[in-house]
């Protein structure tokens, strides 16, 4: 694993254990804060706004904190690795900002966890899939297929240089 | 760690785990948050991952234990296939 990632695992436990996290029940059931279930009406949890969002930009993040401080160790994780492939230009959203975000993201994806990765308005996956993407080259690929030229196709034909 | 200080967490998930896929061919479940219960990072190679993108393997996972993920606060799931 690449040493920059390997920091942001051991960072990113920490950081959630140190954290006062609300458990994945509390926010399947929605609680307090209005449940993003209610499709219409508007709202920022609603299926139309999450479906604005996905489709806004060919990359969008859901993650915790933002890129320039990412506030979780997984969410920290993606930024780090579309960071690698050159990609700094994409949409990210601070579900922490956001409560109606944050349970409607889940809902519009049936994914349980925060960071989401959406590639051209299609949901991809967290970080374990991201991080798999980027070991096994499928990232490049991908990015290649949004037109996207990931900065490690140039890292390589440098080091076939020398 | 050995197999005997499993948690009652990672039983569990585990148990939970062998029942929503029997063809599983290796189960392994790991309470990642200093044995509280709250981060699990779990590792399944099934034939029933067979043909299917990462993401739907991972939803599966996340179906069957949709009771369990209730009271956790995160998990990390690495799926496979066995080696034909």
């Amino acid at each position: 694993m690449n040493g920059v990632v390997r920091v942001a695992w051991r960072l990113g436990t920490a950081a959630v254990r140190g954290r006062a996290e609300r458990p994945l029940s509390q926010e399947a059931t929605g609680g307090a804060e209005g449940s993003g279930t209610e499709g219409g009406g508007g709202g920022s949890g609603s299926r139309e706004a999450v479906e604005r969002l996905v489709r806004a930009h060919p990359v969008v993040v859901f993650m915790k904190g933002s890129p320039a401080q990412p506030l979780c160790g997984f969410s920290n994780a993606v930024v780090q690795i579309l960071r690698l492939h050159g990609v700094e230009d994409y949409r990210a959203h601070d579900v922490l900002q956001d409560p109606d975000l944050r349970q409607g993201i889940k809902n519009y994806s049936n994914w349980p966890t925060i960071p989401q990765v959406y590639l051209n308005g299609e949901f991809v996956g967290g970080c374990d899939i991201l991080l798999q993407m980027h070991q096994n080259g499928d990232l490049v690929e991908e990015l290649k297929k949004l037109g996207i030229r990931s900065a490690l196709l140039d890292a390589e034909k440098d080091q076939d240089k020398k | 760690r050995s197999f005997a200080s499993q948690t009652d967490g990672e039983a569990r998930v585990t148990r939970v785990l062998r029942e929503k896929f029997p063809r599983a061919s290796a189960i392994k479940v790991v309470d990642i948050s200093g044995g509280c219960g709250a981060m699990y990072e779990i590792h399944i190679e099934s034939e029933e991952f067979r043909e299917k993108r990462t993401v739907q393997q991972h939803q599966m996972v996340n179906q069957a234990l949709s009771e369990e993920i209730k009271s956790m606060h995160g998990l990390r799931i690495f799926t496979s296939t066995p080696k034909p």
